[in-house]
């Protein structure tokens, strides 16, 4: 289809969607509202305590921390889809590295703020400089989370220099700082052999790098709770287990934005059903996987039944948290995965519908693996009121919990309001290599 | 009569033995005559009821609660009885010292963690509760324990230590007769009892036979503590350091390198793994910069 088009077709295409129309003030309006409603959430938080939340002595790590397991696992997807597949040469997959990409970057760096969220003084983050320990698996989570933010942002930045270039030249109806802004930053693009190799070197490092650095930072998180001896926590799989959900979550966000992007900026002829359907495909072995560690995760705690975690896996099973856990594993796991095996269930549509059940999932089962476990102590809780003993998050919490998710948003639609979100320079040799 | 039921009798018996062990115990304490009206020779006012207070909340409150508050610990059995009731009110200073010296059911004895002064302290502000409370004071005289020196020392043939009690009377030194010693080696937390505690004898002499086995720092110092408890004198302690224990020298366990220790101590694969990590991203970093360089100084 592409074939018929020209370069400059495909440039104005492309492009199209870097500007300012109404749809985009709306709903960045809409965000900016909402984010400050829930910041006004948070200013209650920082003013009269952490006592606004539902947090306590038992529960200590509640709402917050599952949406940090959840923020650093979408993140994770940019490792995936940029570097795993370009490097396995799946070509379907190149069109979509940079929205996957920009949700990484979006996710990573929201990150660092939900623990900031998460601490009733904000400035004792500086004790980790100050007091921390390189034993201590909280030094090594933020040091490679601020790693992989960086090599995130890199790995936008260095295959976007043509394209930067391609929009200072071609957007006319920019101002004209916009255009100065352009220019500087493609550093001189003119497309010559040497550059093109000097790009083609960095993106080749990067795509190897990242990928330890992007495991590195969902392992570390995960030892945050598996380095611990609490029934549900106390895991040798729980690297892996986080990994494996984190592609999960990280694909179905990516259908999302593929499908929101698709529309809004009117790119059908160049996100199609086919990637759609490949990426369904994609989503489907992720879950496959995903089930399989947790099948291992369940059953064989379930199988020895120790005595704290007999008494923790009861609660899952059959007890308090069983509507969550099993609408979870069901509704979010088990479902997708049936109908994604049907080929009319990849179409975008269904396909969207299907990647929110599995976001939605993916953020309660985070939630799963943090409370419930916080809940069951080892020593017997005793003479407490009953709201020490059962979370339950307050309206503020969630107003915080949310603010960081509008953030995320938010860095996604500037980003896709200010760059291409498909690479133009590479589907513009791709489309040239097909001619010749 | 099947298993089961021969269980559940066994349990039954056990809960029943139960109930009525702590039903005795709780009343199971009954103050000797002499110590029954025994008085405080501090003077309550309210800046000893305002000690007493903290004393308190430290050591009691947990168990019994705030008086008058109701808020004692109901898991216990029995509940430890609110100290403002009547109940406890009508007790004599003299029972409430002694309960707080010997303990109670399953109250623990306070003598050697608080001390006379501090325990009618606490008295003094439980008192406070009480407005019909007219107190008696004791006849005893504090400034009598000045008098009183306490030397110990050790001695090698029979492997003892010998406490002698004397206190420097106006009419001369005199022994102290029929005080009642205890001699501790102090622990990392509270203190070691050597033997029980003895009366002097007529000479003001007690004769402890102490250990061969206690465990001292590397020079085997051990810390003895000897303390002296007299209806005339008073409470007096001192402590003396002799080199009587088994010289031990283990390094603690935070003095090597190990994962659970500070930065410094940690160990050197951690600092490895972690530095080579870090280089490796700076390296890379460094890479990526380079090339940027590269592009943007590249000629057409």
């Amino acid at each position: 289809m592409l074939d018929k088009k020209t370069s400059d077709q495909i440039v104005a295409d492309l492009t199209s969607h870097i500007k300012l129309s109404m749809g985009f003030k709306v709903w960045m309006a809409f965000l900016s509202v909402s984010l400050l409603v829930c910041l006004y959430a948070y200013f209650l938080q920082l003013r009269d305590g952490m006592i606004v939340t539902g947090l306590g002595d038992y529960v200590s790590w509640g709402m917050y921390l599952a949406n940090f397991v959840f923020f650093v696992a979408t993140s994770l997807i940019g490792m995936l889809i940029s570097a795993v597949l370009s490097l396995l040469n799946q070509k379907w997959a190149a069109p979509l590295a940079r929205i996957a990409e920009i949700i990484a970057l979006a996710f990573a760096a929201v990150a660092g703020l939900v623990i900031i969220m998460d601490m009733g003084h904000p400035e004792r983050l500086l004790n980790v400089f100050i007091h921390g320990r390189i034993q201590s698996p909280i030094v090594w989570d933020v040091t490679v989370v601020t790693i992989y933010v960086l090599i995130s942002a890199l790995f936008l930045y260095i295959p976007l220099l043509p394209d930067l270039k391609i929009c200072s030249e071609k957007l006319t109806n920019i101002p004209p700082f916009a255009r100065k802004i352009y220019t500087l930053l493609s550093l001189n693009w003119s497309g010559t052999t040497e550059q093109k190799n000097l790009i083609k070197k960095s993106t080749g490092a990067l795509s190897i790098f990242i990928i330890p650095v992007a495991l590195a930072i969902h392992t570390v998180t995960s030892w945050l709770f598996a380095n611990t001896s609490r029934a549900g926590w106390d895991s040798t799989i729980f690297g892996p287990y986080f990994v494996i959900g984190a592609f999960v979550a990280g694909t179905a966000a990516v259908v999302v934005a593929m499908f929101v992007f698709r529309k809004a900026f009117n790119l059908e002829e160049y996100i199609t059903d086919f990637h759609f359907d490949k990426i369904g495909k994609l989503l489907v072995l992720v879950s496959l996987l995903y089930l399989y560690f947790n099948i291992n995760e369940y059953m064989v705690p379930a199988y020895k039944m120790k005595h704290a975690d007999a008494f923790h896996i009861q609660t899952l099973f059959t007890g308090s948290y069983a509507p969550l856990f099993w609408a979870t594993q069901i509704l979010g796991l088990i479902l997708p995965i049936i109908l994604l095996i049907l080929k009319p269930m990849r179409k975008p549509l269904p396909l969207l519908i299907i990647s929110i059940f599995v976001i939605l999932g993916a953020w309660f089962k985070r939630y799963i693996i943090v409370v419930p476990t916080m809940e069951h102590p080892f020593l017997p809780v005793q003479n407490v009121p009953i709201n020490f003993k059962v979370y339950s998050p307050t309206l503020i919490e969630i107003g915080v919990t949310i603010a960081p998710m509008i953030m995320a948003v938010l860095i996604i639609t500037i980003l896709s309001k200010v760059i291409p979100v498909i690479p133009i320079h590479e589907t513009l040799e791709h489309r040239n290599e097909q001619e010749k | 009569m099947t298993t089961n039921q021969k269980y559940n009798q066994f349990i039954a018996f056990l809960i029943f033995s139960f109930v009525i062990n702590a039903s005795l115990s709780s009343r199971n304490w009954k103050a000797p005559d002499d110590q029954k009206d025994k008085n405080s020779y501090i003077k309550f006012d309210a800046s000893t009821a305002a000690q007493g207070e903290a004393i308190y909340n430290a050591n009691c409150a947990s168990c019994h609660g705030n008086p008058g508050k109701n808020n004692a610990l109901k898991s216990l059995n029995p509940i430890p009885p609110d100290l403002s009731s009547t109940a406890s009110q009508s007790l004599t200073d003299g029972e409430l010292i002694y309960i707080l010296n010997n303990g109670a059911g399953l109250m623990p004895s306070f003598k050697n963690s608080l001390g006379e002064e501090k325990e009618w302290m606490v008295i003094s502000y439980l008192r406070g509760f009480n407005k019909n409370y007219i107190q008696e004071l004791s006849k005893f005289d504090p400034a009598k324990s000045k008098l009183v020196k306490l030397v110990s020392s050790f001695d090698k043939a029979s492997n003892s230590i010998i406490v002698n009690a004397t206190a420097d009377e106006k009419n001369g030194k005199i022994a102290i007769v029929g005080a009642e010693i205890s001699v501790f080696v102090k622990r990392y937390f509270g203190n070691f009892q050597i033997e029980k505690a003895l009366k002097t004898d007529a000479s003001g002499l007690a004769k402890f036979s102490f250990p061969t086995d206690l465990p001292g720092n590397k020079n085997g110092d051990l810390e003895v503590l000897v303390k002296l408890y007299d209806e005339n004198y008073g409470e007096v302690q001192v402590t003396k350091t002799y080199s009587i224990g088994v010289p031990t020298d283990k390094p603690g366990l935070n003095e090597d390198r190990a994962i659970w220790n500070t930065l410094v101590k940690a160990p050197l694969w951690i600092i490895g793994l972690y530095a080579t990590g870090l280089i490796s991203f700076l390296l890379l970093l460094a890479f990526l910069l380079n090339n940027l360089r590269g592009i943007f100084n590249s000629k057409v």
